[in-house]
């Protein structure tokens, strides 16, 4: 409960290649993300509601909903001091990270080791909108 | 919208801040702004308190005493600035959180607070509009939360240390006010309960920086625009005001987090 302890953050990200992220932290781990999943997780009202929605077998596409060439993100910037925003190619920055999510969502190997015998990340109260 | 904002002359943020309601936020904050001031340093207050804005009453400072520049106004060697000042006393600030939003903005740009020691922010009551946008926008040093000694208060003010954890905003102490009432007697009244404070601080570990006594001269004085720091230095209250500045300012040196700046990624 004491918000006064040192607590982890970022000291630098990388990009490697087209795919993938690298962050690291504080404590020395360098979380591994794939650009895909973090906007597939993005955790901003409207695409956690996206996610939460039956899949609709009949939808038809609209003119904005294809994509125009491969998901890039354009930049990925600070909030306060707890979390991020990605701005991505498509024009969506609304999702805000917070690190616990970022760490959460780390896909290296002793990462995703770890977390099959946890809950998914963000399925703890996940009722609740994030920003 | 999550634009960071650079205050290179601020040398500390600090939030004084309740997520409950009438704990008596503004008073605290105006007399532990004029506490640090008499310790020697150089202090804002800026009250984020958009809707119920009670600081330039508490200071004797009215609408024509801002001339409509970008200084803030001066009361007390204080610098301020409030909604209170922007709109007259009969009109209200009927809007909704994103203009919440960008008043805060205005309030940390337009304005020239220049070089400070300390800015405190008055908190409006909640967990809203106002907490996320200062948490977002600025690098908070600290928030000091204030309580009374009731269960009801404690109750809520938990959650409110709670969101201070989420965005990662450092608590500095806990300040107990309205704790109990000294009467003719000369015998402590508890009239809202005691200890519910220092109770809570041991529960979280965050340290407890004082208890404040029910005494209508406080109330009086910021009634009459001099709070009791001020207007009454010598007095048993003011001094512990400024014990409890003093250990608002050990604490921020104790827990002075790292604030190297994040890293980011343009691409």
């Amino acid at each position: 409960m004491n918000a006064t302890r040192p607590q982890l953050r970022p000291v630098s990200l990388r990009k490697e290649g087209d795919e993938f992220l690298l962050i690291e932290w504080s404590d020395g781990h360098v979380s591994r993300h794939t650009w895909r999943n973090l906007r597939s997780n993005c955790p901003c009202a409207s695409c956690r509601e996206e996610r939460q929605r039956p899949p609709d077998p009949f939808h038809i596409l609209k003119p904005h909903e294809i994509p125009r060439g491969p998901l890039r993100p354009v930049a990925m910037k600070p909030v306060g001091y707890y979390a991020y925003t990605i701005a991505w190619s498509d024009g969506h920055s609304t999702g805000i990270y917070t690190f616990d999510l970022l760490r959460s969502l780390c896909e290296c190997p002793q990462c995703v080791n770890n977390s099959t015998t946890q809950s998914p990340p963000g399925s703890t109260s996940s009722f609740m909108p994030q920003s | 919208m999550q634009q960071k904002i650079d205050l290179p002359g601020v040398r500390h943020i600090v939030a004084v801040a309740s997520a409950k309601g009438g704990v008596g936020k503004s008073t605290v904050t105006a007399n532990l702004a004029l506490a640090l001031k008499a310790q020697g340093h150089r202090v804002g207050l800026m009250d984020a308190d958009i809707y119920g804005p009670s600081l330039p009453q508490m200071l004797g400072v009215t609408t024509d005493e801002w001339d409509r520049t970008p200084e803030p106004v001066e009361k007390y060697g204080v610098k301020l600035m409030s909604m209170g000042l922007l709109i007259d006393p009969d009109q209200a600030a009927a809007m909704r959180g994103p203009m919440i939003h960008k008043y805060l903005q205005a309030f940390l740009t337009q304005f020239q607070w220049g070089e400070l020691d300390f800015l405190l922010v008055d908190m409006p009551p909640g967990t809203g509009d106002a907490q996320m946008s200062l948490a977002q926008l600025v690098p908070v040093t600290g928030a000091v939360v204030v309580t009374l000694p009731q269960q009801v208060s404690v109750a809520v003010v938990r959650r409110g240390l709670a969101m201070f954890q989420t965005v990662r905003v450092p608590v500095l102490g806990l300040i107990e006010n309205m704790s109990y009432f000294v009467a003719d007697d000369g015998k402590r009244y508890y009239i809202f309960g005691q200890g519910g404070g220092e109770r809570i601080a041991r529960e979280t570990g965050i340290p407890f920086l004082g208890s404040i006594p029910i005494d209508p001269r406080i109330t009086e004085s910021g009634d009459r625009g001099d709070p009791i720091v001020h207007a009454e230095p010598n007095s048993s209250i003011a001094q512990t005001y400024l014990q409890i500045a003093q250990r608002m300012k050990a604490e921020l040196d104790r827990c002075a987090r790292e604030v190297a700046p994040l890293p980011e990624l343009d691409l």
